[in-house]
């Protein structure tokens, strides 16, 4: 179905040249280095005293320790890559931007709730993404946690002419474009876990929730939010209770803006893929890249006792397969975990 | 409705073949589903249910015709295999209760399968007559969710 197609600068909305004084404040300070408040005041004509009352909070909004000298000024204790719209734009290229809406954001509740909220208004392939997440959501209310620019969390709105039945298997296909897109913008070593966790040596690097609304026989509308770990501080790494790892580990020289670009480019090609053809031509690819094929896992299905078997791969819906003795289960809501072997 | 009751109209519809059968008496309703392994489940609203001392005997089942009966309401399926969800996360209150009205396109519930939450929309305006799965629970494709009226 072809999209309609305006030019890639009229798509792409800017909310941070007018953004908060905080937001311009960290903008300056985002290279590193100390910055004195008398030259920050003079270069933004403010008071210091608004510099240093926009700095106040910054550590308890956006989980960055900020340095505070005499003398000296301010200074952060490493550089934060802020998303720059001509540098996602030159990645993304002329025919992905025609495909989208890009709306960025300092700050949001939630990528995914701000754009369910607008589900029946906004355009196919709007796509919000904010510099930092206060409410960020995963599955069934857990909360997604991320220091400003550390992350990358953005969801797309993406309209499907099916009903929710169709969408079978549109968590992995989704999956597997993050790891195209992370790919492409060099980023080693990620792998997923079913359905669509993305981890690296068994941790979480970054996850992905879709809400769908719509008519059960279709059309549908379904909201994909996708987070992943760029630069974890220590500090928000403990917060977390699981094991995860961030991108940066993975490729020290990882561009914020490059792996936002590439994803989100190759995410738009795979909701056209999967829009034609459904999951069947991801499914090769997906099982390729699941850390748990093969091996013998833990299933703990709703309600249900915790069984023991071993991954044989997913069914053409994206349903897990895993063999239990002679039967092969099929699961299509459960969550796995690794069985060692006894030592 | 006493169990031997029960118990002769899961016979009743695995031996005839039909796929559904919902019987309601007085303030009690009993719904039956077929499943495709062949074993008869039942659902039972949670609704309070006085028992009568003396059930008054409906039409009794006839063997020979297993013509399923009138649903009192209108019957809400699952659109798809997952886990049934009542609220959109923890902690937050339901979608809808027991005797609510209802608008035609309301979110009735969440279904989660592979991390995709479909949320459930009406599909007439009316009460919500029964909920017919526990929160958190598997269901299956086809399966009674809401009886609306």
């Amino acid at each position: 179905m072809p999209r309609k197609s305006t030019t890639a600068s009229a798509n792409i909305r800017d909310a941070g040249a007018s953004g908060s004084l905080t937001f311009r404040l960290l903008r300056e300070l985002a290279a590193g280095g100390f910055h004195s408040g008398t030259v920050l005041a003079e270069k933004l004509g403010v008071s210091r005293s608004a510099i240093s009352a926009a700095l106040k909070n910054v550590e308890a909004c956006f989980g960055i320790p900020l340095f505070r000298v005499p003398k000296k000024g301010y200074k952060l204790p490493e550089p934060i890559e802020f998303l720059d719209l001509a540098l996602i734009a030159s990645h993304l290229g002329k025919e992905t931007a025609a495909r989208i809406k890009l709306d960025l954001r300092e700050e949001a509740t939630s990528t995914n709730t701000l754009l369910l909220d607008r589900a029946h208004i906004a355009a196919n392939g709007t796509v919000v993404i904010a510099e930092h997440q206060t409410a960020g959501r995963g599955r069934l209310g857990r909360a997604w946690q991320s220091s400003l620019g550390g992350g990358l969390t953005f969801s797309v709105l993406w309209r499907f002419p099916g009903g929710a039945s169709s969408l079978a298997g549109l968590s992995l296909a989704v999956a597997v474009a993050v790891l195209r897109g992370l790919k492409a913008a060099r980023v080693p070593g990620v792998e997923v876990k079913w359905p669509n966790d993305l981890i690296s040596g068994f941790r979480k690097v970054g996850g992905i929730l879709i809400e769908t609304q719509g008519d059960m026989l279709g059309p549908s509308t379904a909201v994909i939010g996708i987070g992943l770990n760029f630069r974890l501080p220590d500090d928000v790494k403990d917060m977390i209770d699981q094991p995860v790892a961030d991108l940066v580990s993975l490729a020290p020289n990882a561009s914020r803006n490059r792996v936002f670009a590439e994803v989100l480019k190759a995410l738009v090609a795979a909701l056209e893929q999967f829009e034609r053809e459904g999951f069947m031509p991801f499914r090769t690819e997906w099982e390729a890249a699941h850390a748990y094929q093969g091996r013998p896992v833990r299933v703990q299905r709703p309600g249900e006792p915790e069984m023991a078997g071993e991954v044989e791969g997913v069914a053409g819906d994206g349903a897990l397969l895993v063999r239990m003795g002679l039967i092969v289960q099929r699961l299509s809501s459960a969550e796995i975990s690794l069985r060692l072997p006894k030592t | 409705m006493d169990l031997r009751k029960l118990k002769k109209l899961i016979d009743l519809v695995q031996e005839s073949g039909i796929a559904e059968l919902e019987v309601t008496e007085g303030e009690e309703k009993v719904r039956i589903a077929r499943t495709t392994a062949g074993s008869a489940q039942v659902y039972m609203p949670q609704a309070p249910m006085p028992m009568a001392a003396t059930p008054t005997a409906g039409p009794a089942p006839a063997a020979s015709a297993p013509a399923p009966l009138e649903p009192a309401g209108h019957t809400l399926k699952a659109p798809m295999v997952g886990t049934f969800y009542r609220s959109p996360s923890p902690g937050s209150p339901s979608f809808v209760e027991i005797g609510q009205s209802v608008t035609k396109g309301q979110t009735l519930c969440i279904i989660e399968a592979m991390k995709l939450l479909n949320e459930i929309e009406s599909d007439m305006a009316g009460t919500v007559k029964a909920i017919l799965v526990e929160n958190g629970q598997p269901v299956e494709y086809g399966q009674p969710l809401f009886v609306i009226e």
